[in-house]
């Protein structure tokens, strides 16, 4: 087999094999400029270095305005490497020319690593159980719940989670987007199995990971409130978010660089969008979940979380989430002319991207207002964290685009693939 | 004006009119889905409304070839969901806040969020329901009795025969013209078709005399 590993280790972050992309079919190929990811990159560079200053005035907003940003990069990974093992494990044909877009997500998981490292120093600002003098009996601050939670919530076993959760995360995803270019240059018959046995064993390692890394991130910013299904909403705004990505980037390659023409049709966005669509339903029904047990449950402890998100402003921020997140795209997404018409499909995603990200600051924020008396709103570092952590990987994503061919051209099921029609 | 009104809403589920011979329209049996398809986009391209096709499985592309719009299900099934949510709300309120209140551990008798499951499990249900009955509808499904059963040959949709039907009923259709038209797509066997509604034909299946042979091809094994 041809040796496709690249050797240099700064660029494995972005991408961790050769360019393969002079052997790409002519029609598969990518054929923007450089400006394509440099572009990107260095306004979330510049972005980020801007926010890194912001966050010597201010640098507890600047810690959770950066988790929300991290999350949401993260949270799309997820959602892709979710894609890509579903597909692999239904044998899936309609998918197979959109899933190179969904391969060139996962491999984000070292950058995300790398750039988790601000979560690791800012842990004092942002996790309250890492207050020492909370565990102290004799402390006027002791917390019993908390001190409770201890062999759990503490930091080197945090740490560790979060160490173990990237290197199953990147395991994977190494193993996924490997196999998949090899099979580009090399049409091996094993690849197929291998990319199955692969995603059998990554969706049930994924599953633990994900409900984990959402309870550890996310959920233990309140320590003493807790939330089983708290993963699976997670989860559902992941995969929703990872798709409205596709459809965005899709769409963003086809109309602005003209690739893929009549490669990607309207039937294969057409099922991105009822997917995008279905998930998004299917996070409402999360959400509602979540919230009718503790609304039904009433114990102080659980209503609590809901209380903080129903005051000081934020009963605004949990209206628009009911209507933005899911009624107005229910009603747009629901018609198929709607789903088949790309201009309103791609709004779509942006729209879904953006209230993706507006949930997770609604998970997160509340927190922080708790702690400084705050009110509701936003900081302008969580807009500058925002875009320019998600220019950063989206840059790295085009940068890996630009290296291979946009299409597994020699997955078995690529003929049914571009055949496909939604009848 | 009720009569043509009523005429094109059965056409529209495949429930065809005969004329005043009795025809009900000519029957032609391709050789496979491909020509059927063929036949098909021929049959709609030549201006004809009243026809169809049937076949042992469904073929991809077969609406498109045949000019037909996008299935009405949808709406049907839309109007069922919102009859089910307003039911569901109104039970959910006259229930527990007029017919019967109860004071469970302080909830207010009614309250959206407890509701919420009622109301999505009758939404359901309802846009389930009227799914199913709309499809059946505008199949003009439940059809005991059809006169193309009265062909032999006909039972062979469900096996390994694929066929095109055009309807005497439609304004295109002209017995000679229609024979040859089919003949011309390949047609392997024309028969017409005669709606004997009112003949009793003891179980109601196949009748030779309903059916008349007008073109047979010699097919070479």
């Amino acid at each position: 087999m041809a040796d496709i590993k690249s050797n240099s280790f700064l660029f494995w972050l972005g991408d961790p094999l050769r360019a393969t992309k002079d052997e790409a079919t002519e029609s598969y190929r990518f054929t923007g400029g450089s400006a394509w990811w440099v572009v990107p990159l260095v306004v979330g560079a510049v972005l980020l270095l801007a926010s890194f200053a912001g966050g010597f005035a201010d640098h507890k907003q600047f810690f959770f305005s950066y988790l929300v940003a991290w999350s949401f990069c993260l949270s799309i990974t997820l959602g892709a490497l979710f894609f890509v093992v579903v597909q692999h494990l239904t044998h899936a044909r309609w998918s197979v020319v959109v899933r190179r877009l969904a391969e060139a997500l996962i491999w984000a998981f070292p950058f995300l690593a790398v750039l988790g490292i601000p979560i690791i120093l800012g842990m004092h600002d942002l996790y309250h159980w890492t207050h020492e003098e909370l565990l102290d009996p004799t402390d006027s601050h002791y917390d019993p719940l908390i001190a409770g939670k201890v062999p759990y919530l503490n930091t080197p076993f945090f740490i560790g989670r979060l160490v173990l959760y990237f290197l199953v995360w990147t395991f994977i995803s190494h193993r996924l987007y490997t196999l998949s270019i090899k099979q580009d240059i090399n049409p091996d018959a094993s690849i197929r199995g291998k990319q199955y046995k692969i995603s059998a064993i990554g969706l049930v390692l994924f599953a633990v990971t994900t409900a984990f890394a959402a309870f550890d991130i996310l959920m233990s910013l309140d320590p003493h409130w807790f939330s089983t299904i708290f993963g699976i909403y997670f989860f559902a705004g992941s995969f929703v978010s990872a798709l409205a990505l596709m459809i965005f980037s899709n769409a963003l390659i086809q109309k602005r660089g003209g690739m893929l023409e009549g490669i990607v049709t309207t039937e294969h966005y057409h099922d991105l969008g009822k997917l995008m669509f279905g998930m998004t339903v299917f996070w409402a029904y999360i959400a509602f979940s979540q919230y009718m047990l503790i609304w039904y449950g009433g114990i102080p402890e659980e209503t609590i979380w809901y209380r903080h998100r129903l005051e000081h402003g934020w009963e605004y921020h949990s209206a628009v989430l009911l209507v933005a997140h899911f009624i107005i795209p229910f009603i747009i997404l629901l018609p198929r002319g709607n789903k088949r018409f790309l201009p309103l499909l791609t709004f779509m995603s942006v729209w879904m991207l953006i209230m993706h990200w507006f949930d997770l600051h609604w998970l997160a924020m509340p927190i922080l207002d708790l702690a400084q008396n705050g009110h509701a709103g936003f900081h302008w570092l969580d807009f500058t964290t925002w875009i320019g952590l998600f220019m950063a990987y989206f840059g790295l994503f085009m940068y890996r685009l630009s290296r291979h061919s946009l299409v597994p051209k020699n997955d078995a099921h690529l003929g049914a693939s571009l055949r496909f029609t939604n009848s | 004006m009720l009569k043509n009104l009523l005429r094109s809403a059965k056409a529209n589920m495949s429930i065809y009119e005969s004329n005043d011979d009795d025809e009900y329209g000519l029957l032609a049996e391709f050789s496979n889905p491909a020509t059927l398809m063929h036949a098909a986009e021929a049959t709609h391209k030549a201006g004809y409304k009243h026809f169809d096709t049937h076949s042992p499985f469904p073929i991809h592309g077969m609406d498109k070839a045949m000019g037909l719009s996008n299935s009405r299900v949808g709406y049907i099934c839309l109007l069922g969901g919102i009859t089910g949510l307003a039911l569901a709300t109104w039970l959910q309120w006259w229930t527990g806040s007029i017919d019967y209140p109860l004071n469970i551990s302080g909830k207010p008798f009614f309250a959206i969020e407890p509701s919420v499951p009622v109301m999505f499990e009758l939404t359901v249900l309802l846009s389930a329901y009227a799914a199913v009955i709309g499809m059946l509808a505008f199949n003009g499904l439940p059809r005991p009795y059809n006169p193309l059963f009265y062909s032999k040959n006909f039972a062979r949709a469900s096996d390994d025969a694929f066929f095109l039907f055009v309807a005497t009923s439609d304004e295109k259709f002209d017995k000679e013209k229609t024979t040859a038209m089919m003949k011309e797509l390949g047609s392997l066997r024309i028969e017409m078709i005669k709606d004997q509604g009112s003949v009793n034909v003891g179980n109601g299946h196949h009748d030779d005399d309903a059916v008349q042979l007008i073109e047979e091809i010699e097919t070479v094994a």
